[in-house]
């Protein structure tokens, strides 16, 4: 269960994917005390822009191989309590149309819905390793809040410029307790925003092995927050990428704790 | 058979209205090849299977839900049961009724699914045939006593039943179902009730059915009814299944007590964990024992092996272990290799899976069953070894 939250976390791109779940408020200004902020503070800015309490969104994802065939996922996604609690039901392709997951308690307690059986089932927390739907992302990818700061100890490495902007980097080594699935994060977090635009993700054993890379762009705000529309993991493993690509969100949205039970995974 | 494409006009004319009134039109076609290898020769039978799907809301918190299924078979499509058993029990059916034993597989269209479903705040209700899930197991699921699941095949579609049912969550992972299944009067309809909740890591369910069990003696034809004696009598059963997380596995258990009118009562009862690696394998082990099933091998007469072709027992075999390793080779490809071990009569059947995601909406699915029993065990190597591969397009 800790260990989905931790990745989440890591993969805390894909939260916003998911859900965007963003709900961010650009807190910082730019030139605040910009030398004399520490790998923690600059991390604890990041946190912040993860911390939504409700949003809907609509999302499409692409699944391309080295082969170069691609899959399309269409998906809807509704989140609450910052994140807390997910509902990702499938509309495309027809094959997984109407399939349904239930994450809870930042993603360590998961709930599978298959229409053609009505069969719901738990998943244990070492599922959520599973990649989704053949993705790039795990299932704990996808769910949970963003909380940097209770798993990894926070380090600020040298300034460098990435994809075109002033970026700090941060490098993150998981705690000794925490059980998160990634040992090591190397963070790119805007100057001026404070979003994270670029993430490596190392080996749950070695942090010296690069597994997975998350590119955040096309940063629009929305609803005062900024919201990254398009996400790739790359999985260097495999060879492969996910292309996240928001089509519809929205903030602040209405949805009832009934949208986040059995009852509602089945509608 | 004749009516079947009047049938399908019927539906195309009626789907074509439903689209115009925010119905949604979906579905599958399905192409099948089955094979055995019997007597040292394979036979085959090929399926093709249509299935259309319509999904709507009526009103406000008013919807619905139906699918057609049309199927046809080719091939061998007339199966004896009797060529793939032990002699000793062929030789104790007489020689003028060893015809009864054939399965015919005749082509086939029905409405599987039609059903009414009204969201009020405090419950949802569902009318009609509908498709009604029980249990927590992969493979065997003893408190489930509308399905059985093809080991070979667990996850395929169950047929729909008709029913009356009732939903009302309580809290949020706490839920209270109630299910009444006609038939032709109260006493033989099958009535559930079911609580559902959570605690901590864990989902339990508590369930009480009360149903009429209806099976055949195989030994004994009546021809004046042209089929086998009918046994019917009550079945209460009191069940109870979990699942959650124990020491980093995911473990679920399920448990029936049935308490039979006539019979003996029994117990069955599923275990199981599961594991996903850092690389992406899936292992799965589940454990069924079931006291309906024989401790012996020489036990099995007809009755057992028709009972359970025709599923109306779930095993013949006491004690079944279900070993399941499952691995994605690719984005697109999963590999999977399934061990299941009649640990009664001390079988064994090999079953290796590919899954192929061929395109956005087309999957390929092929196994091969290679037994390794005695003759005359559940998975006896002179019978039954077989494969299929099926590819389905979704719509």
């Amino acid at each position: 269960m800790i260990l989905l939250f931790k990745d989440l976390r890591k993969t805390f791109p894909l939260l916003l994917i998911i859900v965007v779940i963003l709900g961010v408020r650009l807190s910082a200004s730019p030139n605040q005390n910009e030398q004399e902020l520490t790998g923690a503070e600059i991390i604890n800015k990041v946190d912040k822009l993860l911390t939504t309490n409700t949003s809907y969104s609509k999302m499409q994802m692409t699944i391309e191989t080295t082969s170069g065939n691609k899959r399309t996922f269409v998906f809807e996604s509704w989140s609450k309590n910052d994140g807390e609690k997910n509902l990702v039901r499938y509309l495309e392709p027809r094959r997984v149309k109407d399939q349904a997951t239930l994450m809870l308690n930042d993603a360590n307690d998961i709930w599978m819905y298959f229409p053609r059986t009505e069969r719901v089932r738990k998943l244990a927390t070492h599922a959520k390793k599973r990649k989704m739907q053949g993705s790039d992302f795990s299932y704990e990818d996808m769910g949970g809040s963003g909380d940097f700061d209770e798993d990894y100890d926070t380090k600020r490495l040298e300034d460098e410029e990435k994809n075109g902007h002033e970026c700090y980097k941060v490098e993150l080594n998981r705690k000794p307790d925490s059980d998160e699935s990634y040992s090591r994060l190397l963070m790119w977090v805007r100057k001026d925003n404070f979003y994270p635009i670029f993430i490596e993700y190392y080996d749950e054993e070695d942090p010296t092995y690069l597994q997975k890379v998350l590119t955040q762009s096309n940063i629009e705000m929305i609803d005062g927050i900024p919201t990254a529309k398009k996400m790739v993991m790359k999985n260097l493993d495999d060879q492969s990428q996910t292309i996240m690509e928001v089509l519809e969100i929205e903030y602040g949205v209405e949805i009832s704790d009934r949208k986040f039970t059995e009852r509602g995974l089945k509608e | 058979m004749k009516k079947s494409p009047i049938f399908l006009w019927i539906l195309i004319l009626v789907s074509s209205v439903f689209a115009q009134q925010n119905v949604e039109i979906f579905g599958y076609y399905e192409s099948q090849l089955m094979g055995a290898e019997l007597n040292n020769d394979f036979y085959q039978l090929y399926t093709n299977k249509l299935r259309v799907d319509l999904q709507g809301e009526i009103a406000d918190n008013v919807s619905f839900g139906a699918n057609f299924d049309y199927i046809t078979y080719h091939g061998k499509k007339q199966w004896n049961i009797l060529n793939f058993l032990a002699p000793e029990v062929v030789n104790s059916i007489p020689d003028q009724q060893r015809q009864l034993y054939t399965l015919p597989f005749e082509n086939r269209q029905f409405l599987d699914n039609a059903y009414l479903k009204i969201a009020f705040d405090w419950a949802d209700f569902t009318a009609g045939k509908q498709q009604i899930s029980l249990g927590t197991g992969y493979v065997w699921n003893p408190i489930d006593i509308f399905n059985v699941k093809d080991v070979l095949d667990p996850t395929y579609e169950q047929p729909g039943h008709n029913a009356l049912r009732l939903d009302i969550p309580i809290q949020i992972r706490s839920t209270l179902t109630t299910i009444y299944a006609p038939h032709d009067n109260w006493n033989n309809s099958t009535k559930l009730i079911q609580f559902k909740t959570g605690l901590s890591r864990f989902d339990f369910t508590f369930t009480a059915i009360e149903k009429e069990r209806v099976t055949h003696d195989y030994s004994q034809f009546i021809p004046s009814r042209q089929n086998f004696l009918e046994l019917s009598e009550k079945r209460q059963l009191l069940g109870f299944s979990t699942v959650g997380e124990l020491l980093g596995l995911g473990v679920y258990s399920e448990y029936a007590y049935n308490l039979m009118d006539d019979s003996d009562d029994f117990h069955e009862f599923v275990i199981g964990a599961n594991y996903t690696f850092e690389f992406q394998t899936y292992v799965m082990l589940e454990f069924y024992r079931s006291e309906l099933g024989k401790n012996n091998y020489h036990d099995y007469t007809i009755t057992e092996w028709m009972q359970q072709y025709t599923q109306e027992k779930k095993t013949i075999g006491q004690d079944q272990l279900y070993l399941m390793i499952d691995h994605p080779i690719t984005d697109y490809i999963n590999f999977g290799l399934t061990g299941i071990h009649c640990l009664s009569d001390n079988s064994l059947s090999l079953v290796p899976t590919l899954e192929y995601s061929f395109t956005q909406n087309t999957q390929i699915t092929m196994y091969l069953n290679t037994n390794f029993g005695k003759q005359g065990t559940m998975y006896a190597k002179d019978s039954g070894s077989g494969g299929m591969i099926r590819a389905r397009v979704y719509f």
